[in-house]
Protein backbone atom coordinates (compact mmCIF):
# COMPACT_ATOMS: atom_id res chain seq x y z
CA UNK A 1 0.00 0.00 0.00
CA UNK A 2 3.43 2.18 0.11
CA UNK A 3 2.34 3.37 -3.67
CA UNK A 4 -1.26 4.65 -2.75
CA UNK A 5 0.35 8.33 -1.78
CA UNK A 6 1.95 8.57 -5.29
CA UNK A 7 -1.08 7.37 -7.05
CA UNK A 8 -3.55 9.56 -5.39
CA UNK A 9 -1.11 12.64 -5.90
CA UNK A 10 -1.33 12.09 -9.83
CA UNK A 11 -4.68 11.26 -9.60
CA UNK A 12 -5.71 14.71 -8.18
CA UNK A 13 -3.00 16.43 -10.14
CA UNK A 14 -4.97 15.14 -13.22
CA UNK A 15 -7.85 16.42 -11.77
CA UNK A 16 -6.76 19.73 -11.22
CA UNK A 17 -4.82 19.70 -14.30
CA UNK A 18 -7.93 19.47 -16.13
CA UNK A 19 -10.95 21.64 -16.69
CA UNK A 20 -13.42 19.37 -15.37
CA UNK A 21 -12.35 20.28 -11.82
CA UNK A 22 -13.61 23.98 -12.03
CA UNK A 23 -16.15 23.26 -13.69
CA UNK A 24 -17.82 20.84 -11.07
CA UNK A 25 -16.24 23.04 -8.18
CA UNK A 26 -17.86 26.28 -9.83
CA UNK A 27 -21.44 25.31 -9.91
CA UNK A 28 -21.06 23.90 -7.11
CA UNK A 29 -20.43 26.93 -5.39
CA UNK A 30 -23.47 28.54 -7.32
CA UNK A 31 -25.86 26.48 -6.21
CA UNK A 32 -24.48 26.62 -2.70
CA UNK A 33 -24.96 30.54 -3.04
CA UNK A 34 -28.52 29.67 -3.72
CA UNK A 35 -29.52 27.33 -1.46
CA UNK A 36 -27.95 29.56 1.34
CA UNK A 37 -30.05 32.49 -0.11
CA UNK A 38 -33.06 30.52 0.02
CA UNK A 39 -32.03 29.20 3.85
CA UNK A 40 -31.59 33.04 4.90
CA UNK A 41 -34.82 33.94 3.28
CA UNK A 42 -36.61 31.50 5.46
CA UNK A 43 -35.63 32.22 8.34
CA UNK A 44 -36.08 35.77 7.77
CA UNK A 45 -39.71 35.23 7.58
CA UNK A 46 -41.31 34.51 11.32
CA UNK A 47 -44.28 32.32 9.82
CA UNK A 48 -41.71 29.92 8.30
CA UNK A 49 -39.05 30.38 11.22
CA UNK A 50 -40.12 27.07 13.38
CA UNK A 51 -40.22 24.57 11.08
CA UNK A 52 -36.82 25.78 9.94
CA UNK A 53 -35.18 26.73 13.39
CA UNK A 54 -35.59 23.44 14.08
CA UNK A 55 -32.92 21.85 11.36
CA UNK A 56 -31.68 24.06 9.04
CA UNK A 57 -29.05 21.52 7.21
CA UNK A 58 -32.47 19.91 6.29
CA UNK A 59 -33.60 23.19 3.96
CA UNK A 60 -30.33 23.65 3.21
CA UNK A 61 -28.61 20.68 2.01
CA UNK A 62 -30.70 17.59 2.20
CA UNK A 63 -33.80 18.02 1.43
CA UNK A 64 -32.72 20.60 -1.54
CA UNK A 65 -33.57 19.32 -5.25
CA UNK A 66 -31.17 21.39 -6.96
CA UNK A 67 -28.06 20.06 -4.32
CA UNK A 68 -29.58 16.59 -5.17
CA UNK A 69 -29.70 17.02 -8.86
CA UNK A 70 -25.80 18.80 -8.85
CA UNK A 71 -24.78 15.87 -6.85
CA UNK A 72 -26.09 12.66 -9.39
CA UNK A 73 -24.68 14.59 -12.38
CA UNK A 74 -21.49 15.60 -10.10
CA UNK A 75 -20.24 12.22 -9.13
CA UNK A 76 -20.51 10.45 -12.33
CA UNK A 77 -18.70 13.59 -13.73
CA UNK A 78 -15.66 12.52 -11.38
CA UNK A 79 -15.31 9.35 -11.60
CA UNK A 80 -15.90 8.60 -15.32
CA UNK A 81 -12.60 9.21 -16.59
CA UNK A 82 -11.08 7.86 -13.01
CA UNK A 83 -9.90 4.14 -14.91
CA UNK A 84 -12.00 4.65 -18.77
CA UNK A 85 -9.39 7.00 -19.68
CA UNK A 86 -6.85 4.94 -19.04
CA UNK A 87 -8.04 2.69 -21.36
CA UNK A 88 -8.69 5.02 -23.83
CA UNK A 89 -5.44 6.33 -24.03
CA UNK A 90 -3.77 3.15 -23.11
CA UNK A 91 -1.82 3.90 -20.23
CA UNK A 92 -3.31 0.92 -18.18
CA UNK A 93 -0.75 -0.98 -19.88
CA UNK A 94 2.11 1.13 -18.29
CA UNK A 95 0.37 1.38 -15.19
CA UNK A 96 -0.37 -2.75 -15.12
CA UNK A 97 2.84 -3.39 -15.76
CA UNK A 98 4.26 -1.81 -12.55
CA UNK A 99 5.09 -3.64 -9.54
CA UNK A 100 2.03 -2.04 -7.87
CA UNK A 101 -0.78 -3.95 -7.13
CA UNK A 102 -4.32 -3.87 -8.29
CA UNK A 103 -5.66 -3.30 -5.05
CA UNK A 104 -3.59 -0.18 -4.80
CA UNK A 105 -4.95 1.30 -8.04
CA UNK A 106 -8.35 0.80 -7.27
CA UNK A 107 -7.95 2.37 -4.12
CA UNK A 108 -5.79 5.36 -4.84
CA UNK A 109 -8.48 6.57 -7.73
CA UNK A 110 -11.67 5.57 -5.16
CA UNK A 111 -9.57 7.80 -2.18
CA UNK A 112 -8.88 10.57 -5.40
CA UNK A 113 -13.10 10.76 -6.47
CA UNK A 114 -13.83 10.82 -2.84
CA UNK A 115 -11.54 13.55 -1.88
CA UNK A 116 -13.10 15.64 -4.46
CA UNK A 117 -16.05 14.49 -3.63
CA UNK A 118 -15.56 16.16 -0.05
CA UNK A 119 -14.35 19.42 -1.92
CA UNK A 120 -17.68 19.57 -3.60
CA UNK A 121 -19.08 20.18 -0.60
CA UNK A 122 -16.71 22.54 0.59
CA UNK A 123 -18.75 25.57 -0.80
CA UNK A 124 -22.05 24.40 1.31
CA UNK A 125 -20.01 24.22 4.62
CA UNK A 126 -18.04 28.23 3.50
CA UNK A 127 -21.23 30.26 4.27
CA UNK A 128 -22.71 28.62 7.44
CA UNK A 129 -19.90 30.48 9.62
CA UNK A 130 -21.47 33.33 8.12
CA UNK A 131 -25.17 32.42 9.31
CA UNK A 132 -23.57 31.36 12.90
CA UNK A 133 -20.95 34.52 13.87
CA UNK A 134 -22.61 37.20 11.78
CA UNK A 135 -26.05 37.17 11.79
CA UNK A 136 -25.66 35.43 15.23
CA UNK A 137 -27.69 32.57 14.25
CA UNK A 138 -26.95 29.75 16.52
CA UNK A 139 -28.09 26.53 14.84
CA UNK A 140 -27.48 23.25 16.49
CA UNK A 141 -23.94 21.59 15.61
CA UNK A 142 -25.13 17.97 16.19
CA UNK A 143 -27.33 17.50 13.04
CA UNK A 144 -24.58 19.47 10.90
CA UNK A 145 -21.48 16.99 12.05
CA UNK A 146 -23.95 13.81 11.59
CA UNK A 147 -25.00 15.48 8.03
CA UNK A 148 -21.06 15.30 7.43
CA UNK A 149 -20.33 11.95 8.24
CA UNK A 150 -23.90 10.76 6.21
CA UNK A 151 -23.29 12.58 3.62
CA UNK A 152 -19.30 11.20 3.35
CA UNK A 153 -20.37 7.75 3.37
CA UNK A 154 -22.56 8.04 1.03
CA UNK A 155 -19.73 9.64 -1.51
CA UNK A 156 -17.62 6.70 -0.45
CA UNK A 157 -20.58 4.74 -1.55
CA UNK A 158 -20.71 6.72 -4.83
CA UNK A 159 -17.87 7.39 -5.72
CA UNK A 160 -16.91 3.17 -5.31
CA UNK A 161 -19.91 3.01 -7.91
CA UNK A 162 -18.89 5.54 -10.36
CA UNK A 163 -15.35 3.72 -10.24
CA UNK A 164 -16.80 0.26 -11.09
CA UNK A 165 -18.29 1.35 -14.18
CA UNK A 166 -14.96 3.17 -15.37
CA UNK A 167 -13.61 0.22 -15.50
CA UNK A 168 -16.16 -1.55 -17.17
CA UNK A 169 -15.70 0.53 -20.16
CA UNK A 170 -12.68 2.51 -21.83
CA UNK A 171 -15.87 4.72 -22.84
CA UNK A 172 -15.99 7.82 -20.67
CA UNK A 173 -19.41 8.72 -21.60
CA UNK A 174 -21.19 5.55 -21.13
CA UNK A 175 -19.19 4.99 -17.15
CA UNK A 176 -20.80 8.37 -16.94
CA UNK A 177 -24.32 7.26 -18.07
CA UNK A 178 -24.00 4.00 -16.00
CA UNK A 179 -23.22 5.87 -13.23
CA UNK A 180 -25.84 8.60 -13.31
CA UNK A 181 -28.75 5.93 -14.07
CA UNK A 182 -27.49 3.87 -10.88
CA UNK A 183 -27.23 6.39 -8.93
CA UNK A 184 -30.89 7.90 -9.60
CA UNK A 185 -32.16 4.85 -9.00
CA UNK A 186 -31.12 4.83 -5.18
CA UNK A 187 -31.70 8.65 -4.74
CA UNK A 188 -34.64 8.73 -6.69
CA UNK A 189 -36.80 5.71 -7.61
CA UNK A 190 -36.24 4.56 -4.13
CA UNK A 191 -38.07 7.18 -2.78
CA UNK A 192 -41.06 7.01 -5.33
CA UNK A 193 -40.98 3.35 -4.59
CA UNK A 194 -41.18 4.32 -0.80
CA UNK A 195 -44.36 6.85 -1.46
CA UNK A 196 -45.91 4.10 -3.27
CA UNK A 197 -45.52 1.26 -0.98
CA UNK A 198 -46.48 3.43 2.20
CA UNK A 199 -49.80 4.44 0.20
CA UNK A 200 -50.74 0.83 -0.56
CA UNK A 201 -49.64 0.38 2.90
CA UNK A 202 -47.03 -2.69 1.42
CA UNK A 203 -45.05 -4.64 4.04
CA UNK A 204 -42.19 -3.97 1.53
CA UNK A 205 -42.72 0.04 2.30
CA UNK A 206 -40.32 -0.11 5.10
CA UNK A 207 -37.67 -2.02 3.46
CA UNK A 208 -37.43 0.38 0.52
CA UNK A 209 -37.71 3.11 2.76
CA UNK A 210 -34.19 1.98 4.75
CA UNK A 211 -32.67 1.93 1.27
CA UNK A 212 -33.50 4.99 0.15
CA UNK A 213 -30.80 7.48 -0.14
CA UNK A 214 -32.67 10.54 -0.10
CA UNK A 215 -34.50 9.58 3.46
CA UNK A 216 -31.18 7.95 4.81
CA UNK A 217 -29.66 11.64 4.23
CA UNK A 218 -32.60 13.67 5.48
CA UNK A 219 -32.31 11.25 8.95
CA UNK A 220 -28.48 12.26 8.68
CA UNK A 221 -29.52 16.26 8.75
CA UNK A 222 -32.08 15.81 11.23
CA UNK A 223 -29.27 14.45 13.49
CA UNK A 224 -30.32 10.46 13.70
CA UNK A 225 -27.34 9.08 13.24
CA UNK A 226 -27.69 5.63 12.45
CA UNK A 227 -25.09 3.61 12.30
CA UNK A 228 -26.72 0.47 10.20
CA UNK A 229 -27.22 3.48 7.16
CA UNK A 230 -23.19 3.55 7.89
CA UNK A 231 -22.91 0.15 8.04
CA UNK A 232 -25.18 -0.08 4.34
CA UNK A 233 -23.04 2.28 2.99
CA UNK A 234 -19.22 1.30 3.54
CA UNK A 235 -21.12 -2.45 2.57
CA UNK A 236 -21.72 -1.07 -0.47
CA UNK A 237 -18.59 1.24 -1.11
CA UNK A 238 -15.97 -2.19 -0.21
CA UNK A 239 -17.96 -4.47 -2.59
CA UNK A 240 -18.35 -2.01 -5.62
CA UNK A 241 -14.11 -1.89 -5.11
CA UNK A 242 -14.08 -5.56 -4.52
CA UNK A 243 -15.38 -6.33 -8.01
CA UNK A 244 -13.10 -3.45 -9.40
CA UNK A 245 -10.07 -4.54 -8.18
CA UNK A 246 -11.18 -7.77 -9.66
CA UNK A 247 -12.21 -6.42 -12.96
CA UNK A 248 -8.65 -5.31 -13.43
CA UNK A 249 -7.41 -8.67 -12.49
CA UNK A 250 -9.35 -10.69 -14.68
CA UNK A 251 -8.68 -7.90 -17.63
CA UNK A 252 -5.27 -9.87 -17.97
CA UNK A 253 -7.41 -13.06 -18.94
CA UNK A 254 -9.05 -11.37 -21.83
CA UNK B 1 17.13 -15.07 -18.42
CA UNK B 2 13.63 -15.19 -20.45
CA UNK B 3 11.72 -18.86 -20.88
CA UNK B 4 9.07 -18.97 -22.43
CA UNK B 5 7.62 -22.51 -23.28
CA UNK B 6 4.48 -23.68 -25.18
CA UNK B 7 3.02 -20.50 -24.40
CA UNK B 8 -0.50 -20.12 -25.97
CA UNK B 9 -2.72 -17.32 -26.01
CA UNK B 10 -6.41 -17.99 -27.41
CA UNK B 11 -9.16 -14.41 -27.97
CA UNK B 12 -12.31 -15.97 -28.12
CA UNK B 13 -11.92 -18.41 -31.25
CA UNK B 14 -8.74 -17.00 -32.24
CA UNK B 15 -5.63 -18.01 -31.44
CA UNK B 16 -3.21 -15.09 -31.54
CA UNK B 17 -0.15 -17.12 -30.50
CA UNK B 18 0.27 -21.05 -30.72
CA UNK B 19 2.37 -22.90 -28.25
CA UNK B 20 5.61 -20.96 -28.63
CA UNK B 21 9.08 -21.59 -27.06
CA UNK B 22 12.07 -19.80 -26.56
CA UNK B 23 14.54 -18.76 -24.58
CA UNK B 24 16.45 -15.43 -24.21
CA UNK B 25 19.63 -15.40 -22.76
CA UNK B 26 21.23 -13.20 -20.44
CA UNK B 27 22.95 -9.97 -22.55
CA UNK B 28 21.13 -11.17 -25.13
CA UNK B 29 19.57 -8.49 -27.64
CA UNK B 30 16.48 -10.76 -29.79
CA UNK B 31 14.69 -9.42 -32.12
CA UNK B 32 11.12 -10.66 -32.53
CA UNK B 33 9.95 -10.08 -35.90
CA UNK B 34 6.65 -10.54 -37.83
CA UNK B 35 4.27 -9.26 -39.75
CA UNK B 36 1.65 -7.21 -38.48
CA UNK B 37 -0.76 -9.29 -36.56
CA UNK B 38 1.34 -12.41 -36.13
CA UNK B 39 1.26 -12.22 -32.09
CA UNK B 40 4.42 -10.13 -31.31
CA UNK B 41 2.33 -7.77 -28.73
CA UNK B 42 0.53 -10.55 -27.56
CA UNK B 43 3.88 -12.47 -26.45
CA UNK B 44 5.36 -9.45 -24.97
CA UNK B 45 2.14 -8.57 -23.14
CA UNK B 46 2.14 -12.18 -21.85
CA UNK B 47 5.99 -11.87 -20.30
CA UNK B 48 5.30 -8.39 -19.13
CA UNK B 49 2.33 -10.02 -17.03
CA UNK B 50 -0.56 -7.25 -19.19
CA UNK B 51 -2.24 -10.71 -20.10
CA UNK B 52 -2.04 -14.08 -19.16
CA UNK B 53 -1.97 -17.08 -21.38
CA UNK B 54 -4.21 -19.46 -22.05
CA UNK B 55 -2.01 -22.41 -21.61
CA UNK B 56 2.29 -22.82 -21.50
CA UNK B 57 4.56 -20.88 -18.88
CA UNK B 58 6.88 -17.79 -18.90
CA UNK B 59 9.93 -16.92 -16.82
CA UNK B 60 11.24 -14.18 -16.47
CA UNK B 61 14.60 -13.47 -14.25
CA UNK B 62 13.29 -16.98 -12.57
CA UNK B 63 9.96 -15.17 -12.06
CA UNK B 64 6.66 -16.95 -12.97
CA UNK B 65 4.42 -14.18 -14.80
CA UNK B 66 1.27 -15.74 -13.90
CA UNK B 67 2.00 -16.83 -10.12
CA UNK B 68 4.55 -13.98 -9.18
CA UNK B 69 3.62 -11.05 -11.54
CA UNK B 70 5.14 -8.26 -9.03
CA UNK B 71 8.27 -9.71 -8.93
CA UNK B 72 8.40 -10.19 -13.15
CA UNK B 73 7.43 -5.81 -13.20
CA UNK B 74 10.12 -5.36 -10.79
CA UNK B 75 12.83 -7.21 -13.41
CA UNK B 76 11.07 -6.01 -16.55
CA UNK B 77 11.21 -2.32 -18.24
CA UNK B 78 8.77 -2.52 -21.01
CA UNK B 79 7.79 -0.29 -23.85
CA UNK B 80 4.44 -0.64 -24.67
CA UNK B 81 3.71 -0.24 -28.48
CA UNK B 82 2.24 3.49 -29.28
CA UNK B 83 4.01 4.99 -26.07
CA UNK B 84 0.96 5.99 -23.57
CA UNK B 85 1.89 8.63 -21.48
CA UNK B 86 -0.22 10.80 -18.91
CA UNK B 87 -0.68 13.88 -21.38
CA UNK B 88 -0.52 16.75 -18.35
CA UNK B 89 2.67 15.63 -17.11
CA UNK B 90 6.08 17.05 -17.50
CA UNK B 91 8.52 14.59 -18.49
CA UNK B 92 10.66 14.76 -15.05
CA UNK B 93 7.72 14.79 -13.25
CA UNK B 94 6.47 11.84 -15.37
CA UNK B 95 10.17 9.93 -15.05
CA UNK B 96 10.20 11.13 -11.27
CA UNK B 97 6.58 9.07 -10.56
CA UNK B 98 7.02 6.29 -12.49
CA UNK B 99 10.61 5.78 -10.08
CA UNK B 100 8.69 6.17 -7.48
CA UNK B 101 5.92 3.49 -8.27
CA UNK B 102 9.04 1.09 -9.22
CA UNK B 103 10.47 1.43 -6.08
CA UNK B 104 13.58 2.69 -6.44
CA UNK B 105 15.11 4.10 -3.05
CA UNK B 106 14.55 7.87 -2.17
CA UNK B 107 18.24 8.26 -2.45
CA UNK B 108 18.56 6.92 -5.92
CA UNK B 109 15.82 8.32 -7.17
CA UNK B 110 17.26 11.43 -8.69
CA UNK B 111 19.89 9.92 -9.72
CA UNK B 112 18.82 7.59 -12.05
CA UNK B 113 16.26 9.90 -13.01
CA UNK B 114 18.82 12.46 -14.14
CA UNK B 115 20.92 9.80 -16.03
CA UNK B 116 17.95 8.33 -17.80
CA UNK B 117 17.29 11.60 -19.00
CA UNK B 118 20.99 12.58 -19.97
CA UNK B 119 20.89 9.11 -21.52
CA UNK B 120 18.12 9.44 -23.51
CA UNK B 121 18.87 13.14 -24.81
CA UNK B 122 15.67 14.49 -23.18
CA UNK B 123 17.59 17.64 -21.18
CA UNK B 124 16.23 20.16 -23.54
CA UNK B 125 12.70 19.02 -23.14
CA UNK B 126 12.47 17.67 -19.46
CA UNK B 127 10.45 20.05 -18.18
CA UNK B 128 8.00 19.90 -20.99
CA UNK B 129 4.55 18.52 -21.12
CA UNK B 130 4.63 15.36 -22.44
CA UNK B 131 1.18 16.02 -24.72
CA UNK B 132 3.01 19.04 -25.99
CA UNK B 133 5.99 16.43 -27.23
CA UNK B 134 6.78 15.34 -30.75
CA UNK B 135 6.67 11.85 -31.51
CA UNK B 136 10.29 11.24 -31.21
CA UNK B 137 11.07 12.33 -27.79
CA UNK B 138 7.85 10.73 -26.44
CA UNK B 139 9.39 7.81 -27.65
CA UNK B 140 12.73 8.45 -25.84
CA UNK B 141 10.71 9.54 -22.92
CA UNK B 142 9.28 5.47 -22.77
CA UNK B 143 12.39 4.68 -22.87
CA UNK B 144 13.97 6.63 -20.58
CA UNK B 145 10.68 5.17 -18.17
CA UNK B 146 11.27 1.54 -19.18
CA UNK B 147 15.35 1.87 -17.73
CA UNK B 148 14.42 4.26 -14.97
CA UNK B 149 14.70 1.32 -12.21
CA UNK B 150 17.44 -0.44 -14.07
CA UNK B 151 15.50 -3.74 -14.73
CA UNK B 152 17.47 -6.99 -16.29
CA UNK B 153 14.92 -7.04 -19.07
CA UNK B 154 14.19 -4.80 -21.89
CA UNK B 155 10.88 -5.57 -23.17
CA UNK B 156 10.54 -2.84 -26.44
CA UNK B 157 7.34 -2.96 -28.71
CA UNK B 158 8.38 -1.44 -32.01
CA UNK B 159 10.94 0.68 -30.46
CA UNK B 160 11.46 2.90 -33.40
CA UNK B 161 8.03 2.85 -35.18
CA UNK B 162 6.87 6.31 -36.19
CA UNK B 163 10.57 7.97 -36.27
CA UNK B 164 12.72 9.61 -38.69
CA UNK B 165 15.60 7.62 -40.05
CA UNK B 166 17.96 10.10 -38.08
CA UNK B 167 16.08 9.58 -34.42
CA UNK B 168 15.72 5.66 -35.62
CA UNK B 169 19.78 5.71 -35.80
CA UNK B 170 19.49 7.27 -32.66
CA UNK B 171 17.33 5.12 -30.75
CA UNK B 172 19.12 1.76 -32.31
CA UNK B 173 22.45 3.63 -30.90
CA UNK B 174 21.02 3.63 -27.64
CA UNK B 175 19.20 -0.22 -27.98
CA UNK B 176 23.08 -1.13 -28.52
CA UNK B 177 24.73 0.96 -25.64
CA UNK B 178 21.48 -0.57 -23.00
CA UNK B 179 22.43 -4.14 -24.96
CA UNK B 180 25.63 -4.14 -23.13
CA UNK B 181 23.92 -4.06 -19.84
CA UNK B 182 20.19 -5.36 -20.14
CA UNK B 183 18.43 -8.50 -21.76
CA UNK B 184 16.65 -6.78 -24.70
CA UNK B 185 13.61 -8.31 -26.27
CA UNK B 186 11.91 -6.13 -28.89
CA UNK B 187 9.99 -6.30 -31.76
CA UNK B 188 9.68 -4.75 -35.37
CA UNK B 189 9.05 -5.26 -38.59
CA UNK B 190 12.24 -3.08 -39.90
CA UNK B 191 14.97 -5.81 -41.25
CA UNK B 192 17.67 -3.70 -41.37
CA UNK B 193 16.75 -2.72 -37.79
CA UNK B 194 16.97 -6.29 -36.67
CA UNK B 195 20.50 -6.85 -38.52
CA UNK B 196 21.54 -3.70 -37.02
CA UNK B 197 21.42 -3.96 -32.82
CA UNK B 198 20.38 -8.00 -32.65
CA UNK B 199 22.32 -10.54 -32.13
CA UNK B 200 19.83 -13.55 -32.60
CA UNK B 201 15.87 -13.15 -34.94
CA UNK B 202 13.00 -14.69 -33.55
CA UNK B 203 10.67 -14.78 -36.68
CA UNK B 204 6.66 -15.31 -35.64
CA UNK B 205 4.34 -16.24 -38.44
CA UNK B 206 0.77 -16.76 -37.96
CA UNK B 207 0.90 -17.09 -33.71
CA UNK B 208 3.53 -19.31 -34.71
CA UNK B 209 8.18 -19.15 -34.56
CA UNK B 210 8.85 -19.83 -37.93
CA UNK B 211 12.95 -19.31 -37.71
CA UNK B 212 14.90 -19.01 -35.04
CA UNK B 213 18.49 -17.86 -35.02
CA UNK B 214 21.63 -16.05 -34.93
CA UNK B 215 21.70 -13.19 -36.77
CA UNK B 216 25.57 -14.38 -38.46
CA UNK B 217 24.13 -17.67 -39.41
CA UNK B 218 21.22 -15.98 -41.53
CA UNK B 219 23.64 -13.54 -42.88
CA UNK B 220 26.12 -16.57 -44.24
CA UNK B 221 24.33 -17.48 -47.51
CA UNK B 222 24.77 -13.93 -48.79
CA UNK B 223 25.50 -13.31 -52.40
CA UNK B 224 27.40 -11.03 -54.74
CA UNK B 225 25.48 -8.56 -57.17
CA UNK B 226 27.79 -7.52 -60.41
CA UNK B 227 26.80 -5.38 -63.59
CA UNK B 228 29.29 -5.34 -66.31
CA UNK B 229 29.79 -4.52 -69.64
CA UNK B 230 30.86 -6.90 -72.31
CA UNK B 231 28.67 -10.17 -73.80
CA UNK B 232 27.03 -12.08 -71.14
CA UNK B 233 28.03 -15.79 -71.57
CA UNK B 234 31.87 -15.34 -71.83
CA UNK B 235 31.83 -13.17 -68.12
CA UNK B 236 29.83 -15.54 -66.67
CA UNK B 237 32.16 -18.89 -67.63
CA UNK B 238 35.17 -16.37 -66.71
CA UNK B 239 32.90 -15.62 -63.49
CA UNK B 240 32.38 -19.58 -62.47
CA UNK B 241 36.51 -20.14 -63.18
CA UNK B 242 37.19 -17.90 -60.00
CA UNK B 243 37.71 -19.61 -56.57
CA UNK B 244 35.10 -20.20 -54.30
CA UNK B 245 32.06 -19.59 -56.88
CA UNK B 246 29.73 -22.37 -56.77
CA UNK B 247 26.96 -20.67 -58.89
CA UNK B 248 26.31 -17.87 -61.17
CA UNK B 249 23.10 -16.53 -63.16
CA UNK B 250 22.18 -14.01 -65.18
CA UNK B 251 20.00 -11.18 -64.03
CA UNK B 252 19.73 -9.49 -66.86
CA UNK B 253 21.13 -8.75 -70.47
CA UNK B 254 20.26 -5.34 -72.31
CA UNK B 255 22.69 -3.71 -74.99
CA UNK B 256 25.67 -5.04 -74.09
CA UNK B 257 25.72 -4.36 -70.16
CA UNK B 258 24.95 -8.00 -68.32
CA UNK B 259 24.26 -8.57 -64.40
CA UNK B 260 25.11 -10.98 -62.39
CA UNK B 261 24.43 -12.95 -59.44
CA UNK B 262 27.00 -14.85 -57.17
CA UNK B 263 26.51 -17.31 -54.89
CA UNK B 264 29.51 -18.64 -53.40
CA UNK B 265 30.93 -21.43 -50.75
CA UNK B 266 29.96 -21.02 -47.02
CA UNK B 267 29.48 -17.20 -48.19
CA UNK B 268 33.01 -16.14 -49.14
CA UNK B 269 33.94 -12.91 -50.38
CA UNK B 270 35.49 -12.43 -53.76
CA UNK B 271 34.35 -9.03 -54.54
CA UNK B 272 38.33 -8.35 -55.23
CA UNK B 273 39.10 -11.09 -57.20
CA UNK B 274 35.51 -10.76 -59.63
CA UNK B 275 36.99 -6.94 -60.23
CA UNK B 276 40.51 -8.49 -61.34
CA UNK B 277 38.81 -10.87 -63.51
CA UNK B 278 36.78 -8.82 -65.52
CA UNK B 279 39.16 -6.01 -66.26
CA UNK B 280 42.35 -8.30 -67.41
CA UNK B 281 39.53 -9.55 -70.01
CA UNK B 282 38.71 -5.89 -70.32
CA UNK B 283 35.60 -6.07 -69.69
CA UNK B 284 34.22 -2.66 -67.47
CA UNK B 285 33.06 -3.12 -64.18
CA UNK B 286 29.61 -0.79 -63.30
CA UNK B 287 29.15 -1.82 -60.63
CA UNK B 288 29.88 -4.70 -57.39
CA UNK B 289 27.84 -4.96 -54.02
CA UNK B 290 27.42 -7.35 -51.61
CA UNK B 291 23.53 -8.80 -50.88
CA UNK B 292 22.60 -8.64 -47.53
CA UNK B 293 19.30 -8.91 -48.22
CA UNK B 294 18.97 -12.57 -47.12
CA UNK B 295 17.14 -11.85 -44.13
CA UNK B 296 14.24 -10.27 -45.79
CA UNK B 297 13.94 -13.14 -48.12
CA UNK B 298 14.11 -15.75 -45.01
CA UNK B 299 11.49 -13.61 -43.74
CA UNK B 300 9.28 -13.41 -46.43
CA UNK B 301 9.87 -17.26 -46.99
CA UNK B 302 9.13 -18.05 -43.57
CA UNK B 303 5.72 -15.58 -43.41
CA UNK B 304 4.37 -16.35 -46.70
CA UNK B 305 5.48 -19.95 -47.09
CA UNK B 306 7.56 -19.91 -50.09
CA UNK B 307 10.29 -17.52 -51.61
CA UNK B 308 8.39 -14.85 -53.00
CA UNK B 309 9.07 -11.63 -54.02
CA UNK B 310 10.45 -9.62 -51.22
CA UNK B 311 10.06 -6.14 -52.55
CA UNK B 312 6.20 -6.65 -50.93
CA UNK B 313 7.83 -6.67 -47.93
CA UNK B 314 8.27 -3.34 -46.18
CA UNK B 315 12.08 -2.58 -45.38
CA UNK B 316 14.21 0.21 -44.75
Amino acid sequence: MRHVPTLLARELGAFFLGPMAYIVLMAFQVIALLNFWELVDALSQPQREFSSIRDPMTTYVSSSPLFWFSILVAVPLLTMRLIAEERRTGTIETLLTLPVSEAEIVLSKWLAGVLMYLALLVPFALYLPFLYFQAKYYFDLGPLLSLGIGLSTMGMMFVAIGLLFSALTRNQIVAAVWTFVVLFLMVVLTLLLYFYGARQQAGWAEAIRFLAVYVQVRAFGQGQLDPRTIALHLSVCVFALYVTVKILETGRRR
Amino acid sequence: MIQVERLTKQYGSVRAIDKISFGVGQGEIVGLLGPNGAGKTTTMRILTTYLSATSGRAVLAGHDALDEPLAVRRKVGYLPENVPLYQEMRVKEYLRFRAKLKDVPRSRRRLAVSEVVSRCRLTDVEDRILGHLSRGFRQRVGLAEAMVHDPDILILDEPSSGLDPIQIREVRGLIEELGEKHTILLSTHIMSEVEAVCGRVIIIAGGRIAIDEKIEKLRLDKAILVEARGPAEPIRNVLLGIDGVNRVTITSQETGISGFELGTQGGRDVREAVCQKLTANGWTLRSLELKRSSLEERFVEAVTGDGADPSKVKAT
